[in-house]
């Protein structure tokens, strides 16, 4: 029973750190990054860098926040700028972006499944029951995302006019905010969290050069049934999240991958914002 | 009933012999390229060719899903692979023989049939979002990989089925069947886009809303239309099972799904041709470069993707002809302009207009409210107009008179009160059900089509009442009196074949005018008809408007900022202010009134100057 | 000094193809209160957008403090010495009155000062700082957007039809403070209006706008001209 307690716990904060950048980069510039997984890709192999290079292992985490940045920044320019107003062709084209990101990997450093140093291992036994240690790690990190985001959205100036551009860009330009400039950070931090995501979780299986596709999809279904409010992400990693953990214990893992996708595109339809409000 | 034919009478017969005669050539030509294919070229090419075919056949789908309908679907992979696993479930299991073989293809067809509809009917609903439905389709290749997985050995898992007993042709046999399908398949889609029909598949691409306006049902088309589609990916499907001899998860998955999209998108979305040629191309070239270099050809492919995504939207097939028609037209020094068809303009017949002979008013509302969260933007609002009455809304901007319109039209915006058309209340029926009950409604900012002509758009606003044809151009278009007095003031009836991009602003709203009167409307609900005109075209609307109110006893119901033009052709007004109805009466009230004019002039306070 | 702070020469503007102004020019000096006046739907709030680049000019020329600013972007007109308070979708309504106040400035520096002095002009907003903007009333939420526009001392105020659905006493309030105000940094202030006894209560100089013309202008003086100005907005 506890098991499973922790199991949807740290899966609900596995799928909030993954949703996250894909949250506010869509809430800002609205548009969905679909080369979201290409980022969560590129955190993997930061940490995988790291391990090869020797250094510590809790280097992966910067390392791939680093890396998610300056990637974020080309994207942004070259191709997200010129698709401004053009938001589905947004989408196919940071899809195929992540076909690139994806390739380049793959030459770089081949396509056979490799592995990466953990900076924690082990399990401890919480309530009568061992459970891995990471994976608890994985709740405090979440948390932490979590917190970071809403202190830069609620105590910066750049958060500020953020969340201004997300309510209403006009108005927003017309107080003398530089619209583009908000995005473009805004995307950049949203790469790098990404990016961050993928070191995350890469301890928990391997790294492999489309280690983020499916990761991709659960988190576009996540943030749209978010509808643009951290809270409401919360919620529906907790909700769904639970309810992946749930079926794959009790019925069976495949139908399991597909419990989010199916009760999300649901959710949506009945209810198109989800768990947030309007 | 007079024939206002007003192009000569040859013209129309002309464009169908005129279509089908090159279109027939061309596909001759193909299917003699396809026949002799085999003898000039090497087994192996052909081999990849047969594969090439059955891809090019479902681009095709995605193209006119996407390219023409505006769908954005990455699901077809999912029906290809429904029609495939069907005939290698069916063979494997079944043994092969001529029952087998109709039962699986007619099995592969009623399941993606199902499948299709269900996607369709869960993504196309009032206000649902075009992303919405790219992630339902999204997600069927998706459920329906991990169900074959799930499948054990019945499906085969993740190896798949292979080596069942199948058809006995030879590879040349099998080109030339797929390559001949192929041809066929294409030249009907270019007859079915190239139809009345398929310019109503673009209006609700560029305008879906002002479709359902215009009393479309385009949930409906946009469904119809999937599950056609997807009978058409499954039947490429089954091919492909028919000759590879293998089916694996692989080729219903979301990765060949996002193939499907790429190469449309750089074959050119919204030309067929460019979809199928660029398939076939991407695919030959795929086979003989990624023996050599996999992971660098797909990464040059992606490159081009994106580039071709960010800087030339249209396509590569495209660029390519119009480069080559400024050559064909720089040498010949000729002026290559496509042919439009213009159809003859006749009368349409009397008496289909709603509530005539109803006692009820035209129109009843009572306690109208709508709220947009805490925002109250109407309160209260009740009244009633019969026919015979042109009723001005005036009031200050914010007062509620656009929302007023919306609620009017649509089922679904109000949070209040009834409407009632005739007696029938509107209760939550979506616009395309309203403009049934008989309201026609014309928008403040022109919502026409760019790139329909004239004729088409007004064509569009009869499909409610006449239907469409599906392969080709009606060589007639029948019109209301209202609707050609119209075209014919405004001299719209000598640019039927002009794009609406191309219109003057006058001439657009005269066109929407038209467009909405073509519906044969009982009740006119009309917002800023001549906002943005000149005088003198405000003075042929205002008078063609009055015209048809005593002509037709039409109830209008019209929001103007001008106001000595509301008081002008009014017969009664309706004064609105913050979302409640402040006067209800004659002209010479409400002009008279005293509150009218504080509201309005602010006031009859006069504050001394500091 | 420059001697014009708005000079706008010959603009034609609209939406998409329809054009809405025709050859609109006026200017204004600094520490002169403008009113244009016309009935909805004339052009007064397109010549707004147009000035603050909201919409594209077609024709003609916008000058802000002697710099030609046509064509670009808003957030950089935004910047110069300005403030505009728009007609609609004035305020990010689930954002504190706090939070909208802080916008009104390019960076925190002087806004305590800025709220001091904005709070002795209409003490209700210091009082409610952590509310959502949109759970204030109508009258109030107008009161916020002029705050915030006042916050940066700014050299030109563009008001867009504030004066609608206010109470007399509020409308006699806001009049006070813009002329305090202009006392007090030389501000100009260019208004757009219906209301007539308003913008004459205030105006130096004034215009009339009909059907994206100018129609009539002069000086803001006598009772004659108001009742001339108000005859031609008569319903």
């Amino acid at each position: 029973m506890t098991a499973l307690v922790l199991d949807i716990v740290t899966t609900a904060a596995i799928l909030f750190a993954v949703a996250s950048g894909l949250l506010i980069i869509l809430g800002v510039l609205k548009i969905v990054n679909f080369a979201h997984g290409g980022f969560l890709t590129i955190g993997g192999y930061s940490g995988l860098v790291v391990t090869q290079l020797g250094w510590n292992a809790w280097l992966a985490y910067p390392a791939a926040v680093v890396a998610g940045i300056v990637m974020g920044a080309v994207v942004e320019r070259f191709v997200i700028r010129p698709l401004y107003d053009r938001p589905l062709d947004a989408i196919l084209a940071t899809w195929g972006l992540g076909i690139i990101i994806g390739q380049l990997i793959t030459i770089v450093f081949g396509r056979e499944i490799q592995f990466v140093q953990t900076p924690i291992t082990g399990a401890t036994s919480v309530l009568g029951e061992t459970y891995s240690l990471y994976r608890l790690f994985l709740i405090l990190a979440a948390a932490a995302v979590a917190g970071g985001i809403a202190a830069l959205l609620n105590a910066t100036r750049l958060g500020l006019e953020a969340r201004a551009v997300i309510m209403n860009e006009p108005l927003a330009r017309g107080l003398g905010i530089n619209s583009g400039h908000v995005r473009f950070v805004t995307f950049c931090i949203g790469a790098g969290l990404a990016s961050l995501a993928g070191a995350l979780i890469t301890p928990l299986s391997s790294v492999d050069p489309n280690m983020g596709v499916p990761w991709l999809v659960n988190a576009f279904m996540l943030v749209l049934v978010s509808s643009v409010s951290l809270a409401s992400l919360a919620t529906a990693a907790l909700t769904l999240g639970g309810a992946q953990v749930l079926v794959s214990t009790f019925i069976s893992p495949v139908i399991g991958g597909l419990t989010i996708v199916v009760l999300a595109a649901l959710l949506l339809r009945i209810r198109p914002a989800g768990f947030g409000h309007g | 009933m007079a024939d206002l034919t007003t192009t000569p009478a040859t013209l129309p017969r002309r464009a169908i012999s005129g279509r089908l005669v090159p279109a027939g050539s061309i596909a001759g030509l193909c299917i003699v390229a396809v026949v002799a294919g085999p003898y000039f070229l090497d087994s192996y090419t052909v081999n990849i060719l047969v594969r090439s075919f059955l891809y090019a056949a479902t681009a095709l789908t995605v193209d006119i899903l996407w390219g023409y309908a505006g769908i954005l679907t990455f699901g077809q992979a999912a029906f290809f692979g429904i029609g495939a696993y069907a005939a290698g479930i069916a063979f494997t299991y079944m043994d092969f023989s001529p029952q087998t073989a109709v039962l699986a293809l007619l099995a592969g067809l009623a399941v993606s049939a199902v499948v299709a509809f269900i996607t369709g009917w869960i993504s196309f609903f009032h206000g649902a979002s075009p992303l919405y439905v790219a992630i339902v389709t999204l997600a069927l290749p998706i459920i329906l990989v991990q169900v074959l997985y799930s499948g054990g050995t019945f499906t085969g898992s993740s190896s798949g089925l292979v080596g069942y007993n199948t058809f006995d042709l030879s590879v040349e046999a099998w080109f030339t069947i797929c390559g001949i399908g192929l041809v066929v398949l294409t030249t009907a889609a270019w007859f079915f886009v190239n139809s009345d029909f398929g310019r109503l598949l673009i209006a609700i691409r560029e305008n879906e809303q002002r479709c359902t306006y215009l009393g479309i049902n385009a949930p409906r088309v946009k469904i119809l239309l999937m599950v056609v589609m997807a009978m058409i990916a499954s039947v490429a499907g089954y091919a492909y099972a028919g000759y590879t001899v293998v089916v694996a998860p692989e080729i219903g998955s979301f990765v060949f799904g996002t193939e499907l999209v790429m190469w449309v998108a750089l074959g050119g979305r919204g030309t067929l041709i460019g979809p199928v040629l660029g398939t076939i191309a991407i695919d030959v070239i795929s086979a003989y470069l990624s023996g050599n270099l996999p992971y660098v050809w797909k990464l040059i492919i992606g490159s081009i993707f994106v580039v071709v995504i960010v800087a030339l939207p249209q396509g590569i097939v495209p660029v390519l002809k119009t480069g080559l028609r400024r050559l064909w037209s720089a040498a010949t020094r000729r002026d290559a302009a496509p042919y439009v068809a213009v159809p003859a303009l006749i009368e349409a017949p009397e008496g289909r207009r709603a509530g005539t002979g109803s006692d009820a008013p035209a129109l009843n509302v009572a306690d109208l409210a709508c709220a947009y969260g805490s925002l109250k933007v109407l309160e209260g609002v009740a009244f009633k107009a019969l026919g015979s009455e042109l009723l001005g809304i005036i009031g200050p901007n914010g007062a509620g008179k656009t929302t007023l319109m919306r609620c009017l039209s649509d089922g679904y915006e109000r949070t209040g009160g009834t409407v009632a058309v005739f007696g029938h209340t509107i209760a939550r029926t979506p616009p395309q059900g309203v403009v049934g009950l008989g309201i026609g409604r014309s928008f403040q900012t022109t919502s026409l089509f760019e790139t329909l002509t004239v004729a088409e758009s007004l064509r569009l606003a009869r499909y409610r009442l006449d239907g469409t044809r599906m392969l080709s151009h009606a060589p007639t278009l029948a019109l209301p009196d209202s609707a050609r007095r119209v075209i014919t003031a405004t001299g719209l009836d000598r640019q039927l074949a002009i794009e609406c991009r191309h219109l003057s602003h006058g001439m657009k709203r005269a066109l929407e005018l038209a467009m909405v009167l073509a519906l044969e409307p009982s009740v006119l609900l009309l917002d800023e008809p001549t906002a943005g005109l000149t005088k003198p075209e405000r003075t042929l609307i205002g008078s063609i408007l009055v015209d048809l109110v005593r002509r037709e006893g039409l109830c209008t119901l019209i929001i103007e900022h001008d106001l000595d033009f509301v008081r002008e052709i009014s017969t009664r007004i309706i004064v609105l202010h913050q979302g409640k109805v402040l006067l209800d009466g004659s002209v010479a009230e409400v002009v008279g009134s005293e509150l009218v004019r504080t509201i309005y002039a602010g006031g009859a306070h006069r504050e001394p100057a500091p | 000094m420059s001697p014009t702070v708005l000079d706008i020469a010959d603009l034609s503007s609209g939406y998409g193809e329809a054009v809405v102004l025709r050859n609109v020019s006026l200017s204004i000096r600094p520490g002169e209160i403008f009113a244009l006046l016309g009935k909805n739907g004339m052009g007064k709030s397109t010549l707004l957008k147009t000035v603050l680049g909201f919409l594209p000019a077609k024709r003609g020329r916008i000058k802000l403090f002697g710099e030609d600013v046509t064509g670009l972007p808003t957030h950089l007109i935004a910047r110069k010495a300005i403030a505009y308070t728009p007609q609609e979708q004035t305020l990010f309504q689930d954002l504190t009155v706090e939070d909208n106040l802080r916008l009104g400035l390019r960076d925190d520096r002087g806004f305590a000062e800025g709220l001091a002095r904005v709070s002795e002009y209409f003490p209700i907003v210091g009082k409610r700082l952590s509310q959502k903007a949109g759970t204030l009333s109508g009258g109030e939420q107008k009161m916020l957007i002029v705050c915030r526009a006042l916050l940066g001392s700014p050299r030109l105020m563009l008001i867009d039809e504030i004066s609608e659905g206010l109470q007399p006493s509020m409308i006699q309030r806001l009049t006070e403070i813009l002329l305090a105000e202009r006392k007090r940094t030389g501000t100009a202030i260019f208004v757009v209006e219906q209301n007539v006894p308003f913008a004459f209560s205030m105006a130096d100089r004034y215009a009339v706008l009909k059907i994206g013309e100018i129609a009539d202008d002069g000086v803001a003086g006598d009772e004659l001209a108001a009742a001339r100005v108000q005859d031609q907005l008569r319903v």
